[in-house]
């Protein structure tokens, strides 16, 4: 059997319109959570906005568990390939829109969310004592992070793709978060790829990815 | 009802005496703006002067093409400057612009002038232009707002129309905020309008309509018209011009495509 999820070729150029990289391809097998390495402005987070494509891709290929997506099946794709983005996104709604907002999009297909796993997981992230009325407009940066990396697991796609998900956490909350994602990806018909700044928690990843300085 | 009063050559006369005293006041107490307000004075006698000249002629004509014509020529021009409103552009702004204007204003003067009013002939230009142009000149300014927000609104709320598509959204899903946003942005003006129109301002045109000898109640009919007619223009307009623009930037592959944005200078 090939890989879980292949995406490529991938090939992006900065603001300058100084190439980042070129014609990468992207693999993940099923049950890993693979780390994404790279120095800072090396273009990680451009690679993940291509991968689930919300960056636009020229003659890209996605294919995942054997199922290929097209241009027009693109929005499909990132319902399975979801990506939790960099400083952790919010609308400007309360943290319970914020959390349940997938599920009312066609996409979500009827779904609704699991309530018993969305208590245990706002627990594990010691998010329990925020009211899901709250402005989350009015959350500080490390509960905003947490928030998007409970909407994520909750939304349960089949890869999570999350650029620095635990920054602005302590040492013991970005423990506890890395081991959701950890535990989350090592499911059946789950991976995780996602860029990590702490590097004893990296370690800990099942695979690392590196992007290269490739340049004279 | 009293006759109409004409005014000719004389009145206007007397009426000159009012801006020349303007004038004096300018020159009494060193304004300095005596020499701009005799320019303005003279383009507005001859800026007006050509449009009754123009109007004379165009309401003498029979010809429903010409005036087709007339009317998207007006479009045109009221596309252009919907569009250099905005404080952010785009390739192909101007179409999009325009091919609101005319779609809502066509469909709203069509309502107007042939079931409110019953204009007969079809095209009769004495009220078919003046009911058309009101509708752009005053929708114009609705659309522009609308699509100005939309653009902004692309730009200062990205992350959370991203945030959107990253779990799957659909365009339609994904533009629906930025969309209802701005219609209600550019629908405000009207709104405020007709929420005055009596109390705070007498309409120009009611009270246009009342100088030449209208009974007021029908003045006033014809006032509700054109406030309901701008409302209707206003929101299918602004509706027409934020789909239109949306395409511009999102694909069927829901991509959102901010590099097609130009900041006007």
């Amino acid at each position: 059997m090939g890989a879980f999820l292949t995406a490529g070729p991938l090939s992006a150029v900065d603001g300058e319109g100084r190439l980042l990289f070129e014609d990468v391809n992207i693999e993940l097998a099923e049950s890993e959570l693979a780390v994404l390495d790279g120095p800072s402005g090396s273009g990680k987070s451009t690679l993940l906005r291509q991968l689930v494509g919300l960056k636009p891709t020229e003659g890209a290929a996605r294919e995942l568990a054997g199922e290929p997506f097209t241009g027009t099946q693109l929005p499909a794709w990132r319902a399975r390939v979801t990506l939790a983005a960099q400083d952790a996104p919010m609308l400007a709604a309360t943290v319970g829109e914020n959390l349940r907002f997938p599920f009312t999009q066609q996409c979500g297909g009827g779904r609704s969310p699991d309530e018993a796993r969305l208590r245990d997981l706002v627990a594990a992230v010691g998010l329990e004592a925020i009211p899901e009325d709250r402005d989350a407009g009015t959350l500080s940066g490390g509960e905003r992070h947490r928030l998007a990396l409970v909407r994520g697991l909750l939304w349960n796609p089949p890869v999570l793709v999350a650029d620095e998900p635990l920054s602005g956490l302590d040492e013991e909350t970005a423990a506890i978060c890395f081991d959701l994602l950890l535990d989350f990806a090592h499911r059946l018909g789950h991976a995780v790829l996602c860029v990590l700044h702490d590097r004893a928690l990296a370690d800990r990843a099942d695979r690392h990815i590196a992007v290269v300085e490739d340049r004279p | 009802m009293s006759p109409v009063i004409h005014l000719g050559w004389a009145e206007l006369a007397v009426a000159t005496v009012l801006v020349v005293a303007a004038g004096a006041i300018s020159l009494v107490l060193r304004l300095g703006i005596e020499r701009r307000l005799g320019l303005a004075a003279l383009r507005t006698v001859v800026q007006l002067g050509l449009l009754g000249l123009v109007l004379e002629k165009v309401f003498a004509l029979r010809s429903p093409v010409l005036i087709v014509g007339i009317l998207l020529l007006m479009t045109v021009f009221a596309a252009r400057e919907a569009s250099v409103r905005t404080s952010k552009r785009y390739r192909g702004i101007m179409v999009d612009a325009w091919l609101a204007m005319a779609v809502s204003c066509f469909a709203v003067g069509a309502v107007v002038t042939q079931l409110v009013v019953g204009v007969e002939p079809w095209y009769d230009p004495q009220y078919v232009i003046p009911i058309v142009g009101m509708i752009l000149g005053n929708s114009l300014t609705g659309i522009a707002l609308g699509l100005d927000r939309f653009l902004d609104h692309l730009v200062s709320r990205r992350h959370e129309v991203e945030l959107r598509l990253a779990f799957g959204a659909s365009r339609r899903e994904a533009l629906s905020e930025p969309l209802r946003v701005s219609v209600r942005t550019g629908m405000v003006p009207i709104v405020n309008a007709m929420a005055a129109a009596g109390i705070v301002s007498l309409p120009g045109m009611m009270t246009g309509q009342i100088l030449a000898g209208a009974p007021p109640l029908q003045a006033v009919a014809y006032q509700i018209v054109v406030m309901f007619m701008i409302a209707a223009a206003v929101a299918g307009g602004a509706m027409l011009v934020v789909l239109l623009a949306g395409r511009h930037f999102m694909g069927a592959d829901a991509v959102l495509r901010l590099d097609r944005l130009r900041t006007a200078k």
